[in-house]
């Protein structure tokens, strides 16, 4: 069978949804939500929990242990300035170049700041790091970004935690058409497996979340479902999903049937 | 036996008071005063809420907590007959309220508590605007919210004042300013210093961390004003898609509010952005917050094991108590009774996990192997 992977700033991966450690139970909850997750890449956010502030750091130990590659976010910046900084320090305490910019520009719906988030990027890119930006799924934002040498996008489905799955499908349609060659990862406001399965669908490269799992009944058991509908919209894209049609057409062969018509 | 315990906070203490009635001879350390201003269980809400907590935090604390909704009024009525000193508490339920923006929050947070088998329709009711009006007149910028009847508060100040009278009276002798920097099966050290026991209790909450394996702090900020303006009856929990805050009513209207809850050992004073978050929290709940006195504004880290659930660790002559997190009022009569039938070579419930002294006194946490 063919290898599915994709890629992103040269590095392979087979996991197609990405998870956030925030908002869990507990640590250990967290570990068996993303072990039955089979997610490859776990979002940590440094700000308010530095191991580098004299905070101590046993959460990071297990975060650490789960041995997965880490994307660090810039969650809660509030100007390219703020995210900078913050980006700089997570580049030293974790130890990687990736970087998840969120700069929000609405402090109510989180909404990312298109503005401040593109003057960051650009900043960023020059000091060697790689980009995954917080977008929304604004076609020429993301030409912009890409212009200034982001190689990822990662547009909104709907405003973090809210679970509103893909309130502008054809937004992201848009972006998969037209950008066909950029990785596009859905990140945020997916709610259930059937939103990932649907952004997969659209042969998107992937999608990351965190509430959905972690404010879960049962965690992990939403993680495990959160892989199967990744897995199955992937496949769907693979396979090729058939035509939509306005008119009924009968899939049992109706050849021998008297021919009617209304 | 010759009992020694180290750390003087609410687990300590309880324990210390129970072994005393049992007969044990007793002795206390505490690196802090009789007073336990330093420890975590002085600085808490100390509010008895299984069901919120079964929501917010995990499902696993309900049938502990509905257990310690039936011993504190027992042990409270006990104290008080054998000190001639009351410790208020009260049991008037609670309520659950948000914003109109937040709603969802607050269904989710019904939704939950419905999915829950153990909760009743008697252990949850959802209030209309007037029905919230008639038990929290005061709450009245809210059209909605939930009442969990059974739930309540116990005056954690008070407490600890009366359990350290009925420990002195009871014989035992307490050693303040007395830091316990290491514990092993019947001896507990301080520095050069070394006392022995027939058995040593570990009771020092994140004080213990450098001896427990997968264990860590979790940084709270509580804070503490006098509200003349504001009459709420019972705790009020205000839900928020990224912070949640309870009022907890004190007499003398002084309110506990709490609590942030972040992922770090940090035991710095409170930040800027805590405060903003939680005054501004608090205000939009009544404008009478606005005069109210600030009284204090503290930070301590909550004890926890990797799965944010209690734990015993048990060796020959010693007993680590710990792990209590967020939880400590709630599920310390289950933990007391645990220790006390392990103890008696009883049988302990599901909820403490009970684990093997191991003999490692050097620190065995998962980071530092590395």
């Amino acid at each position: 069978m063919m290898r599915d992977t994709w890629n992103a700033y040269g590095i392979e991966m087979r996991s197609r949804l990405l998870l956030g450690t925030a908002l869990y139970p507990s640590p250990e909850v967290m570990a068996e939500a993303v072990a039955a997750s089979d997610a490859e890449v776990v979002t940590v956010s440094l700000r308010r929990q530095s191991p580098a502030a004299g905070g101590g750091n046993t959460i990071w130990d297990f975060i650490r242990e789960m041995d997965k590659r880490l994307l660090p976010n810039t969650a809660g910046c509030h100007s390219a300035a703020e995210a900078l900084n913050l980006a700089r320090m997570s580049r030293e305490i974790f130890q990687t170049d990736w970087i998840k910019l969120e700069v929000i520009g609405d402090d109510y719906n989180l909404q990312p700041d298109p503005f401040e988030l593109l003057k960051a990027a650009r900043s960023l890119v020059d000091e060697g790091f790689a980009v995954f930006p917080y977008c929304t799924d604004d076609l020429v934002l993301c030409q912009r970004l890409l212009d200034v040498g982001c190689e990822v996008l990662m547009p909104w489905g709907a405003p973090i935690g809210t679970g509103q799955g893909l309130i502008n499908p054809y937004a992201l349609e848009t972006l998969r058409a037209r950008l066909p060659e950029v990785p596009i990862i859905v990140d945020a406001g997916i709610g259930v497996p059937s939103h990932a399965a649907a952004a997969m669908e659209m042969g998107c490269a992937a999608v990351l979340l965190n509430t959905a799992v972690a404010r879960a009944s049962d965690p992990v058991g939403m993680a495990r479902a959160f892989r199967a509908g990744v897995e199955a919209g992937r496949g769907a894209w693979l396979a090729g999903a058939m035509p939509k049609r306005q008119t009924a057409q009968p899939s049992t062969p109706v050849l021998g049937t008297p021919f009617w018509q209304q | 036996m010759k009992i020694g315990i180290a750390g003087a906070g609410l687990m300590g203490r309880l324990l210390a008071w129970q072994l005393l009635r049992a007969g044990h001879e007793l002795t206390l350390f505490d690196r802090g005063e009789s007073s336990g201003e330093e420890s975590a269980g002085y600085v808490a809400a100390s509010m008895l809420a299984p069901f919120s907590e079964a929501v917010t935090a995990s499902p696993e604390v309900l049938s502990p907590g509905l257990v310690a909704l039936q011993r504190w009024p027992k042990w409270l009525q006990t104290l008080a007959s054998e000190s001639g000193e009351t410790v208020p508490f009260s049991y008037r339920g609670s309520v659950v309220v948000a914003h109109p923006t937040d709603r969802a929050e607050l269904h989710w947070f019904h939704h939950r508590l419905r999915t829950m088998p153990e909760v009743t329709e008697a252990h949850r009711q959802w209030l209309g605007a007037a029905e919230l009006q008639e038990i929290e007149p005061d709450l009245r910028d809210f059209a909605e919210g939930l009442y969990l009847p059974l739930e309540g508060w116990v005056d954690n100040r008070a407490l600890y004042r009366v359990l350290y009278g009925a420990i002195l009276r009871a014989g035992a002798s307490w050693r303040e300013n007395v830091e316990i920097d290491a514990v092993a099966p019947g001896r507990l050290c301080s520095g050069e210093r070394e006392f022995g026991f027939d058995l040593a209790i570990d009771c020092r909450g994140f004080g213990a961390r450098a001896q427990l394996d997968r264990f860590r702090g979790v940084r709270g900020e509580v804070l503490r004003v006098r509200a003349p303006e504001v009459n709420f009856s019972r705790p009020v929990r205000l839900m928020h898609p990224r912070y949640q805050l309870y009022i907890v009513p004190r007499s003398g209207g002084i309110y506990v509010i709490g609590a942030t809850e972040i992922e770090s050992e940090s035991l710095a004073p409170v930040s800027v952005r805590s405060c903003l978050e939680l005054l501004s929290a608090l205000y939009s709940l009544h404008g009478g917050f606005a005069e109210a006195e600030v009284l204090e504004f503290r930070a301590h880290c909550r004890p926890a094991f990797a799965d944010n659930l209690p734990r015993i660790v048990q060796g020959d002559g010693l007993l680590q108590v710990n792990g209590l997190y967020r939880h400590g009022f709630l599920l310390a009569p289950v933990v007391v009774e645990s220790v006390l039938s392990l103890l008696s070579g009883g049988e302990v419930g599901s909820l403490v996990q009970i684990r093997q002294f191991t003999g490692e006194s050097a620190p065995d946490r998962i980071g530092e192997k590395r």
